[in-house]
């Protein structure tokens, strides 16, 4: 029988630990609801995109995973997105919905004018630079889009109808304005079910995207999507919940969820995200109530599940700070410490994920709850995929041990 | 003028540097350095007089202890025993400010509890016998007398109050936004003929000499705007260094000794909480004794304050992670609740109380003074040292009151204790110009409070680009139309500046959702290329998280935790 393996999460980091698992080993995935990656906004980077340059290549592994989850474009050498905030940024790679600028040479790009908040094609265009020109064009149908939020907005243009009056306006335009435009840059819009600028292009006849909006809009609700068909297809049994424990159950794991369910398995890849994903909390011991002394120091950042881990840093687990009310949270966040606690903190773990703290014995970790790791989406999925690999390994060795054994 | 050794008066350091008789400079009767509360009031008192009047501001209006005070008009009552001078003073100035910028203020219905104990029956007849001396001056600032309560009345008014309390009393206070009475007291002066430079540090202050016997002018100011690098020179008369805290830098420039210009820099910070956790002030005290408040401030709560002696850097003040805590201990132990409310952020200002060694920071006092440095060897140069945000317009028309006869042999009167400040003649129905222009009832609101009768203004001719009645901000909410208005009105430069007159970025957010798109309108207003909107908005949200990180609760930190990756994402990295 094959082995079993659990993967708490079900962001970038877990998907990529489970669809490296299920290779080899039956994987359930405990989901307890969206995270840091159904915020990010299209951009994917392998490290900080400001500090790091963009053209380092990809594994192997990580770019049969981006297949699998369809929607994501890693072209050689990087890419360049534009986004609404006025820059155009380097990327090592991006959602399909959105315009890759470096390939477009000198051509002139049309920003498609659209009445919705928070985007002013005239400003834009202004500062995106001289190549860029507003389009004036017909986007918005109903009269809820000038108000929709992103996402919704992007979800009228699953319907395939919508997508192709969407692109008959978008020649209209262009064949009014009379203008050479080799490109055109839309507000994020393109689709929910999965990335529609590719039929739109073709449609339109030239390159047709987003450019990057707010988190919460549809590019990490597009991710979502991606991610269930591949888990589905490389049948991945999803358990919607909370793990809230992971205990030991002879020489396997048990992880208990919220439902009171427990799921046994030979090894457990954590992938619960970071402070934003809630993989670790901040939990500062002076907001407890308590009239002029909280109950106890202790460390302000701890796991949200209970597990027998605990949260360090460069090899070593956080230390009881020498105040009463914790770490200052000058030396915690960023802008005050290059290398604030809060980017650093996380699970010690070894090259292959696997936690440091309970020597290898089935217990992994991936993605922002890893200690020291650069928290970017390809460096996550990367080690998503080291980890669910290396769980599958330990699943099915522990499994023939346990064979020889009998 | 007749020439004349620059240095009459020992000891003086350094002479006044002579001015250079080449360069071509405006001339104006006043030159004010300071865009604070006492800068303004002086600028707009002079000009109203008929002068004409130059400011200089090396960062914005409001920048230092005018925007960043406790946010109230309040009566000075903690004066009252030793100088009940100064609490009459403050509460008439408040009756004079509630006439002339009404939209401003609003109510600040205090609590005061007392705590069980040996004295406590004691205490409670002695602050009750207090308050009353301070209802002689309430009717000054039309506020409410005090009442005297007992412990059912505390839990009936605040249940989130605990603690053995023994009785307690209220009592009535103003709040204002110190910020915006900076920029309406600034307008005035504009539309009465000064001129402004904001961003626009002074360099020298040199005195002529070049014997031209028929000019009026003594003195020649240089200065340089730090966002353009352009400069100014201007000669005038009259020179009022009117610079808070950095009362003695402005005086070195002018070769003046600065001992004579010399104030006791207390700091004082602040911490906002999310919401109006409670709709009363809630007096309580810190573990020092020092008496601190938790009030509902406009549509947030405020924590404050504190007093230490500050030898920092005056144009990087913040709060630190110890201040917050000193100040969250002392609410928390009457207000539990505080230390499960949000914190939004923290804000800090610099007090230029009047010099004294060897007292702690509650002794000083809080009256102010104006230092003539004929006495320095510099007819008609002026500091302004100490005083109140509640009684600015007091010390602007004592200045003007002594300038005007001894400088320009004027004896006009002062009327800026009844003339209306720019949008105060009047409080129009909010809901009435939200509903004409389509815009929400809350924006109508907010958009009234800050701009009075001028509201209608900010919305004119928005019919035409539907853009303009997009919000800009939704926290506090500001309309887009707001952001250029203040732009184009009330010399807004920066994405931070636009935050002081509209409180854009000021709010859960943190400026994440709004920074961007405000830095292109501000580049757009001032023909600026894109980028530096950009590089405005980046320096905005690394200022206020610098200023959030500092409250740090758990629900913050996920907060900026989501704000640095959007930034990361959509603006480039930071530091």
């Amino acid at each position: 029988m094959s082995r079993q393996v659990i993967v708490i999460g079900a962001g970038v980091a877990g998907t990529g630990a489970a669809i490296a698992a299920a290779a080899s080993a039956r994987t359930t995935v405990i989901d307890g609801g969206t995270g840091a990656s159904t915020l990010s906004t299209g951009a994917i980077d392998l490290a900080p995109w400001a500090h790091a340059p963009e053209s380092a290549s990809i594994p192997e592994e990580v770019q049969q995973a981006l297949e699998r989850l369809g929607g994501y474009v890693v072209p050689d050498g990087g890419s360049l997105v534009l986004t609404s905030a006025g820059i155009a940024r380097p990327a090592r790679g991006h959602d399909a919905a959105l315009l890759d600028v470096a390939p477009l040479a000198s051509g002139r790009v049309g920003v498609v004018r659209c009445d919705r908040s928070g985007w002013d094609a005239d400003a834009l265009a202004r500062a995106w630079g001289p190549r860029y020109q507003p389009l004036d064009a017909t986007v918005m149908r109903l009269s809820d889009e000038r108000v929709l939020p992103d996402a919704d907005f992007a979800a009228r243009h699953d319907d395939e109808d919508r997508l192709g009056w969407l692109a008959e306006r978008l020649r209209d335009a262009l064949s009014h304005s009379g203008r050479a435009l080799s490109a055109l840059v839309l507000p994020p819009a393109l689709g929910v079910e999965r990335a529609r600028a590719e039929a739109l292009s073709k449609r339109v006849g030239m390159p047709c995207g987003e450019a990057i909006g707010m988190p919460g809009g549809p590019s990490g609700l597009r991710f979502e999507r991606g991610r269930d068909r591949a888990l589905s297809s490389a049948g991945v049994v999803r358990v919607r919940a909370r793990a809230t424990k992971i205990d030991r159950a002879g020489s396997r794991w048990s992880v208990v969820t919220d439902g009171a369910d427990t799921h046994e398995g030979d090894a457990v890849v954590l992938a619960t995200g970071g402070l934003i994903g809630g993989g670790f909390e901040y939990a500062p011991s002076e907001t407890m109530l308590a009239s002029v002394l909280p109950p106890r120091a202790r460390a302000p950042i701890r796991l949200a599940i209970e597990a027998p881990l605990s949260i360090g840093s460069r090899g070593r687990p956080l230390e009881l700070p020498g105040s009463l009310f914790g770490i200052p949270p000058e030396s915690l966040s960023w802008p005050f410490a290059a290398d604030a606690l809060f980017d650093r903190a996380g699970l010690l773990v070894d090259e292959n994920g696997a936690a440091t703290e309970t020597g290898g014995l089935g217990l992994f970790a991936a993605g922002e709850i890893t200690a020291d790791e650069p928290r970017t989406w390809l460096a996550a999925l990367w080690s998503g995929l080291r980890a669910g690999a290396a769980a599958a390994r330990e699943a099915s060795q522990r499994g023939a041990e346990a064979r020889s054994i009998a | 003028m007749p020439e004349e050794p620059l240095v009459s008066v020992p000891p003086q350091p350094e002479a006044m540097p002579v001015a250079e008789r080449s360069l071509e400079a405006d001339r104006v009767d006043a030159v004010v350095i300071g865009g604070g509360i006492n800068g303004t009031g002086v600028a707009r008192d002079l000009s109203l007089r008929g002068l004409s009047v130059a400011l200089f501001e090396r960062n914005d209006l409001a920048f230092g202890a005018s925007g960043n005070s406790s946010g109230m008009i309040h009566g000075g009552v903690r004066y009252l025993s030793q100088a009940p001078k100064v609490t009459e003073s403050s509460c008439r100035d408040s009756g004079y400010i509630q006439r002339t910028a009404p939209h401003l203020l609003f109510r600040i219905p205090f609590l005061m509890p007392l705590r069980s104990g040996p004295q406590g029956r004691l205490m409670l007849e002695l602050v009750d016998a207090y308050f009353r001396a301070y209802d002689d001056f309430q009717p000054l600032k039309r506020g409410e007398p005090h009442c005297r309560l007992d412990a059912s009345d505390f839990s009936r008014l605040e249940p989130g109050l605990v603690g053995s309390i023994v009785g307690g009393v209220t009592f009535d206070e103003w709040g204002v936004d110190g910020a915006r009475l900076c920029v309406l007291n600034a307008v005035d002066a504009i539309e009465n003929g000064a001129r402004l430079h904001l961003h626009t540090t002074v360099e020298s202050i040199g005195r002529i000499v070049d014997g031209e016997a028929k000019s009026p002018d003594r003195y020649v100011v240089e200065a340089r705007n730090r966002l353009t690098q352009q400069r100014t020179r201007v000669r005038a008369r009259v020179v009022v260094n009117a610079t808070g805290a950095w009362s003695p830098i402005t005086a070195a420039l002018g070769g003046l000794p600065q001992a004579r210009a010399r104030v006791r820099p207390g700091k004082g910070i602040h911490i906002v909480l999310d919401r109006r956790v409670t709709n009363y002030g809630i007096v309580s005290e810190a573990i020092d004794g020092r008496q601190m408040f938790l009030f509902p401030w406009q549509n947030v709560s405020v924590i404050g304050t504190t007093d230490d002696d500050y030898f920092g850097d005056l144009d990087d003040v913040r709060a630190t992670s110890e201040e917050v805590r000193y100040l969250v201990q002392g609410v928390a132990r009457v207000f539990p609740g505080v230390r499960e409310s949000r914190a939004i952020g923290t804000y800090a200002g610099v007090r230029p109380t009047l010099f004294a060694y060897g007292k702690n920071e509650d002794e000083l006092s809080r009256e102010h003074e104006v230092v003539d440095h004929a006495a320095d060897g510099a007819p008609g140069v002026y500091s302004m040292l100490g005083g109140k945000l509640a009684s600015y317009r007091l010390f602007a028309q004592e200045l003007c009151d002594a300038v005007l006869p001894r400088e320009f042999d004027s004896s006009v009167r002062c009327t800026t204790h009844t003339r209306p400040l720019p949008g105060g003649n009047r409080v129009p129905d909010a809901i009435a110009l939200a509903t004409k222009h389509g815009i929400t009832p809350v924006a109508g609101r907010r958009l009234v409070y800050r701009h009075g009768e001028r509201a209608a203004r900010v919305l004119e001719g928005t019919g035409r680009r539907g853009r303009e009645l997009d919000i800009a901000c939704q926290c506090e909410p500001v309309l887009e139309s707001e952001v250029r208005y203040v732009v184009r009105e009330e010399m807004a430069r920066t994405v931070a500046d636009v935050a002081r007159r509209t409180r854009l970025g000021l709010g859960a957010c943190g400026g994440m959702r709004c920074a961007a798109r405000c830095g292109q309108i501000v580049a757009e207003e001032l023909d600026l290329p894109p980028a530096e909107g950009c590089a405005m908005a980046r320096e905005f949200l690394e200022r206020q998280a610098r200023t959030r990180v500092v409250a740090l609760g758990p629900e913050q930190a996920r907060q900026e935790a989501l704000a640095l990756a959007h930034v990361r994402a959509s603006l480039g990295d930071l530091g």
